[in-house]
């Protein structure tokens, strides 16, 4: 609020650099604003998202102060677990971490510590940031997951389950799956191997009662109606209670095979996979 | 009975509540006369004579004389012409006695009104209460007519935390209780949305929220809490419904050293930050004076490292005595969850035989995938069976328990398993209908690859699971056996539509398309059809307004109503 005051356009004078000010000023304060409530998580959070270089120096001041019994993480060890804790919660900015790092808790056994302002609100941006990590902990990122976490099968063993399972009938090394691991990160790559879901369009064939036949791209199937894109483009929707419905999906051996699939097999199939650079 | 014929129910009467109008105003009165004869035994005399004349005075009254309100005395009794509570009564089985729309007549139903909210995807079950409507979503509760669906008032409060979806509201006396995103419970007054207090069932710094709809039992307002995302505990609350003081609190985990700590680890804290959230609305037995409640998930979700054992009362079907909050006993359909498979779909209470023997049952369809009968006065384990093909589990145990596969559990390189996270089924109501003796779940086939993803200590969820592939499905099941019945197919993806039994012979759901579906409930063939333009992600009701029986359903931010033509309801 301070800060939309001291825009007021005071003299009528000065009105086109006023209301070019008061613009400013409401961009400023929006910006302010959207800085204060930056953090949407799935869960509440009062906590402003703190800016990395404050979080970086934090998590070393933390790591050397108060590592040696919070953990360099802060997930606790000797003292409590900080990620969890209420008091970080509630904090803002410091104003609760700080009397805590100034004064100890002497009868808990922790010492009191001699810090800067800016010591405390660094270490209170790193403790946010360990926070909100937990309260987003449910993703995984995509390409930057490490291929070595996944890497766990026998690649040869993948080989003998692709060319035993039928792979083959629909895909070839040396066709549609050559370069494979070059196509894909390692995570969307396991994943399409198990699922290419989208990869393929479904086909369905429509005989009407008269026995003419009208085949194209499943658009849609529910249990009253079909709908399908027809070779030029147009799209046509039937009553399944007047028609005879057939539908080719390419997928459906993927997913005939995911009921059947081993965790052993998943993996090397995937080691594999991943050697088809 | 005749096909058009209804019955006009005795409509809701019974002691009168605490807060009854007519009770203060009567017994003020005694009051004053009292106190003007000052002998004792004379006082006592016309005290009782007083009450037996109150009593005798309020079995006669007309319904319409103790006001518009909800008397809690009335959900003591199955509620047959009305839906004054989240499952429509106590019981959870969400099977309505009327019989106005029938197999033979469902496919005339007509269109009443249709209301539109602008707020998200309505996922509540609207309360009807003489002629008016209760509903929510996030942040917003609506009172509307129940014959027209115009819109009587809106509130709306803008909360902070997490917006997945919101199931009603709890009606007690004059006043309606929302739970709410920033984990506050909300008294209204049911006339005109205006607050009456406001209380918070817990911190959302933390990460708890709330979405369940309160569950009044006499002076109880049963009220529980949300939220996985952080290592936070989870319990259930009663408030007490004049001035929202807590009553009591039941921890879904034990304290140290209490019965069921011995399922924690002993030599960490994790049993205080062990999860088990309350996320929907239980059932009651006023007979045996029990409350079920389903609960949530351990945490960290899907890290069972930190918390080896059973992590009781996680994952658990609980009887809670309602007025001190004890654990009576309990059942828990998966120990130790890695999978976020909470137990917290609904209880459902029906009487039936049981190997030849009449029992007091309990059903619920696990979000794990199987199917579960229990004996509600003890907990006694009676059925196990899948309802939907699962890969997790090896067998199940003496207990009754699924036992999970270790390989199946979330992994750095991914763990495939049947089902997803989502689970074989969610918060999609299912139902119990006595005619055909069938349990009826909304059903998903789904598989997922679960990824452990934590580097170092693992907090909050510490993984994620991908999905792969998913069709829906709408199962009867046998519940003396846990034997399919029938199964019909909704379509592609996950489904989110509850289910609605009915005396009239027909079970209404929707399908994954927008089609709202009557089904035949013995043999699960389609009666009727709709399409509403949207997906349903509540559960249909029914209830009786004017003689006719209105279907009540929703689907997106619209909310429909559906009965017969007058000229079929009025052939009696």
């Amino acid at each position: 609020m301070s800060q939309m005051n001291s825009c007021k356009v005071k003299t009528s004078k000065q009105w086109i650099m006023g209301i070019m000010g008061a613009g400013i000023c409401i961009f400023v304060s929006a910006l302010a604003g959207m800085t204060l409530t930056g953090y949407t998580g799935r869960a509440q959070a009062n906590q402003p998202a703190g800016n990395s270089a404050a979080v970086e120096r934090g998590g070393q001041q933390f790591a050397s102060s108060c590592g040696f019994c919070h953990g360099a993480d802060a997930t606790g060890g000797r003292g409590p677990d900080l990620v969890r804790s209420k008091l970080v919660a509630d904090d803002v900015g410091g104003n609760l971490i700080g009397s805590v790092i100034r004064n100890g808790r002497p009868a808990k056994g922790m010492p009191a510590f001699t810090m800067s302002a800016q010591q405390i609100s660094d270490i209170a941006a790193f403790l946010h940031a360990r926070f909100r990590a937990e309260r987003s902990s449910r993703t995984m990122g995509g390409g930057d997951y490490p291929l070595s976490k996944l890497l766990t099968g026998n690649a040869a063993e993948g080989k003998a389950f692709f060319d035993k399972a039928g792979c083959a009938g629909c895909h070839s090394v040396t066709g549609d799956l050559a370069h494979v691991a070059k196509k894909y990160e390692p995570v969307v790559l396991e994943m399409r191997m198990l699922y290419p879901r989208g990869a393929e369009t479904p086909t369905v064939t429509v005989t009407l009662p008269s026995g003419e036949q009208v085949k194209g791209e499943l658009e849609h199937l529910d249990e009253f109606s079909v709908a399908l894109r027809d070779s030029a483009g147009w799209y046509r929707s039937f009553p399944r209670s007047e028609v005879k419905v057939e539908v080719h999906d390419p997928l459906a051996a993927h997913q005939a095979l995911l009921s059947k699939l081993t965790q052993d097999d998943v993996h090397n199939l995937f080691a594999y996979l991943e050697t088809l650079q | 009975m005749p096909v058009f014929s209804i019955k006009i129910r005795r409509p809701l009467t019974g002691l009168p509540g605490r807060h009854n109008k007519l009770d203060l105003i009567m017994n003020h009165k005694i009051g004053r006369f009292s106190r003007r004869n000052s002998a004792p035994s004379t006082g006592l005399f016309l005290w009782a004579l007083a009450l037996m004349f109150l009593l005798a005075a309020l079995s006669l009254l007309p319904h319409v004389l103790l006001g518009q309100g909800l008397d809690p005395a009335a959900l003591l009794k199955p509620a047959t012409n009305t839906w004054p509570t989240y499952n429509g009564d106590y019981s959870g089985r969400r099977f309505s006695t009327l019989n106005q729309i029938t197999a033979s007549n469902v496919n005339e139903l007509t269109l009443d009104w249709v209301l539109e909210t602008r707020s998200q995807s309505i996922k509540s079950t609207p309360l009807e209460v003489n002629g008016i409507l209760y509903f929510t979503a996030p942040d917003n509760v609506w009172a509307a007519d129940a014959r027209t669906g115009r819109v009587i008032w809106h509130y709306e409060r803008t909360s902070v935390g997490d917006h997945i979806g919101h199931r009603g509201v709890g009606m007690y006396g004059d006043w309606l209780y929302f739970t709410t995103s920033d984990a506050q419970l909300v008294c209204l007054n049911a006339k005109d949305g205006s607050v009456r207090w406001i209380t918070q069932l817990a911190d959302p710094k933390l990460g708890y929220f709330s979405t369940m709809a309160p569950l009044v039992v006499r002076d109880h307002v049963i009220a529980g809490v949300s939220g996985d995302v952080t290592d936070i505990p989870g319990y259930l609350e009663s408030l007490d419904p004049a001035t929202g003081k807590l009553q009591w609190r039941w921890y879904t985990e034990p304290k140290p050293g209490e019965p069921g700590s011995n399922t924690w680890p002993q030599t960490s804290d994790a049993i205080r930050h062990g999860g088990g959230m309350t996320w929907m609305t239980g059932t009651y037995d006023p007979e045996l004076n029990l409350l079920y409640w389903g609960i949530g998930n351990p945490n960290p979700v899907l890290a069972g490292a930190p918390r080896p054992g059973d992590n009781l009362f996680t994952c658990s079907i609980v009887a809670l005595n309602p007025d001190t909050g004890k654990l009576v006993w309990y059942f828990q359909p998966s120990p130790h969850d890695v999978h976020d498979w909470d137990a917290v779909e609904t209880p459902v209470l029906f009487n039936a035989t049981f190997d030849g023997k009449p029992r007091k049952l309990l059903a619920q369809a696990s979000r794990n995938g199987y199917f579960f009968v229990l004996d509600r006065t003890n907990g006694e384990h009676l059925v196990t069976a899948p309802f939907i093909q699962t890969t997790w589990a090896s067998g199940i145990d003496s207990r009754g328990r699924p036992v999970a596969k270790p390989q199946d559990a979330p992994r750095p390189d991914g763990a495939l398993v049947a089902p997803a996270s989502d689970g074989a089924t969610n918060w999609m109501a299912p139902s119990f209908d006595p005619q055909t003796g069938l349990f009826y779940v909304s059903a998903r086939r789904t598989f997922s690859v679960f990824f452990l993803t934590a580097a170092g200590k693992a907090e909050g969820w510490a993984g994620t699971d991908r999905g792969l592939w998913a069709d829906s499905a709408i199962r009867a099941i046998d519940y003396k056996t846990g034997k399919i019945v029938w199964d019909h197919e909704l379509g592609n993806g996950e489904d989110g539509a509850g289910i609605l039994t009915t005396a009239g012979g027909v079970l209404f759901t929707a399908d994954n398309s927008g089609n709202m579906l009557a089904l035949d409930p013995a043999t699960g063939k389609t009666l009727w059809h709709v399409n509403l333009g949207g997906r349903m992600a509540s559960s249909p009701e029914t209830f009786e307004i004017d003689g006719r029986q209105v279907l009540l359903v929703s689907a997106r931010n619209l909310v429909f109503a559906f009965s017969l033509p007058h000229k079929l309801t009025q052939s009696k």
